[in-house]
């Protein structure tokens, strides 16, 4: 294993890395009206949210620290989400939906 | 034509849409911040990168890279494909800011996130964005969003020895995206598009340089609009009503 990146590679990493959030963010806004997509491929996007998402949540609760899958009922982060889901329909609250999930997954981490 | 003070209470009503959803921001930011310490940052560099990029998951996508001395190349590419999906973002956001001058936009973007941009959508989803303005409500969105995650990170860097790292803090910012996701979950195609989404992402997490999530992503939009084509045209129930 070499050492670990710093100084002016540290620097150039930190540039690198605002620079890609950056043009990955402002792309399509900073085109403007100079590109126009595609409607159907507007209309696509508006599934965008949904399904970034549920591809962030779910491995987020079945990989067991980024690598394991872990499709246990007893996962305390699975148990955490369907508390939060629970609360959901019961109620839009979300500061609820927080609390409700980190007190079972909690409850779920120190019981089972 | 109504004035600044117009425009000053949509900026307010943007900071009260997200007001709830910052819990998520604030433990994330905290998460993320004690992370850059103890994954061998110096206090002025961590503090230096949360300003300077303000992308959670790519920063701790980078972090472990860091650490074991990876190409600069590498590090920098593993950032660009975490945040690939902030392109299909700013492709869904450009035809509501489209007619906003450059800098505006820019700066939209620069502060555009997974919560803002998923709180954004779902409003105008659900026809609750205000009529006028709509780049002043995103800003007060996104001005809450950016205080709270900063000020969070940067007392994490800070007291990054001081924070209990055992509490499974991070799990908030998980639930904080399921309370965003849930409400939208409401019709067949974004279902169908969300269950693919998620297979996918679960079989594809191994795939270099975090490629999976924005595979997954796609994979369950390509689906989601399938389940839209199969709809019946002209079938009263959520058609494609784009603004």
């Amino acid at each position: 294993m070499s050492e670990p990146v710093a100084g002016i590679g540290l620097a150039v990493v930190i540039v690198g890395l605002a620079l890609t959030t950056f043009l990955t963010r402002t792309s399509f806004l900073l085109a403007g009206s100079r590109l126009r997509l595609n409607h159907r491929v507007e209309v696509a996007l508006r599934h965008a949210p949904v399904c970034t998402l549920m591809a962030i949540i779910v491995p987020d609760v079945l990989l067991h620290g980024g690598v394991a899958f872990d499709f246990s009922p007893l996962n305390p982060r699975l148990i955490g989400v369907v508390a939060a889901v629970l609360w959901l329909c019961w109620s839009r609250n979300i500061l609820g939906c927080l609390a409700s999930g980190m007190i079972a997954y909690s409850l779920a981490r120190i019981l089972l | 034509m109504t004035g600044a003070s117009d425009r000053r209470e949509v900026f307010r009503a943007g900071q009260r849409a997200i007001l709830h959803s910052l819990p998520g921001s604030a433990a994330w930011g905290l998460v993320s911040g004690v992370a850059m310490v103890k994954g061998g940052l110096s206090v002025p560099w961590a503090i230096l990168m949360s300003l300077s990029v303000y992308a959670g998951s790519a920063q701790l996508a980078a972090l472990p890279l860091i650490a074991a001395g990876a190409p600069l190349w590498v590090i920098v590419a593993t950032g660009l494909i975490t945040n690939l999906r902030f392109v299909l973002y700013s492709a869904a956001l450009r035809p509501y800011f489209a007619n906003e001058p450059a800098g505006k936009r820019a700066a939209l973007g620069f502060f555009m996130t997974d919560f803002t941009f998923t709180l954004f959508m779902r409003h105008a989803q659900l026809g609750t964005l205000p009529e006028r303005h709509r780049d002043a409500w995103f800003a007060g969105v996104c001005a809450n969003n950016w205080i709270t995650w900063q000020l969070c990170a940067i007392t994490g860097i800070v007291a990054a020895s001081g924070v209990p790292t055992d509490w499974g803090l991070e799990f908030t910012g998980t639930l904080a995206l399921v309370a965003l996701v849930g409400p939208v979950l409401n019709a067949r195609p974004a279902i169908v598009g969300g269950v693919v989404a998620a297979v996918v992402a679960l079989l594809a997490h191994q795939m270099p340089f975090r490629l999976g999530l924005f595979v997954a992503a796609i994979a369950g939009i390509a689906a989601a609009t399938f389940m839209d084509s199969r709809r019946a045209p002209g079938s009263p129930a959520d058609t494609a009503s784009s603004t």
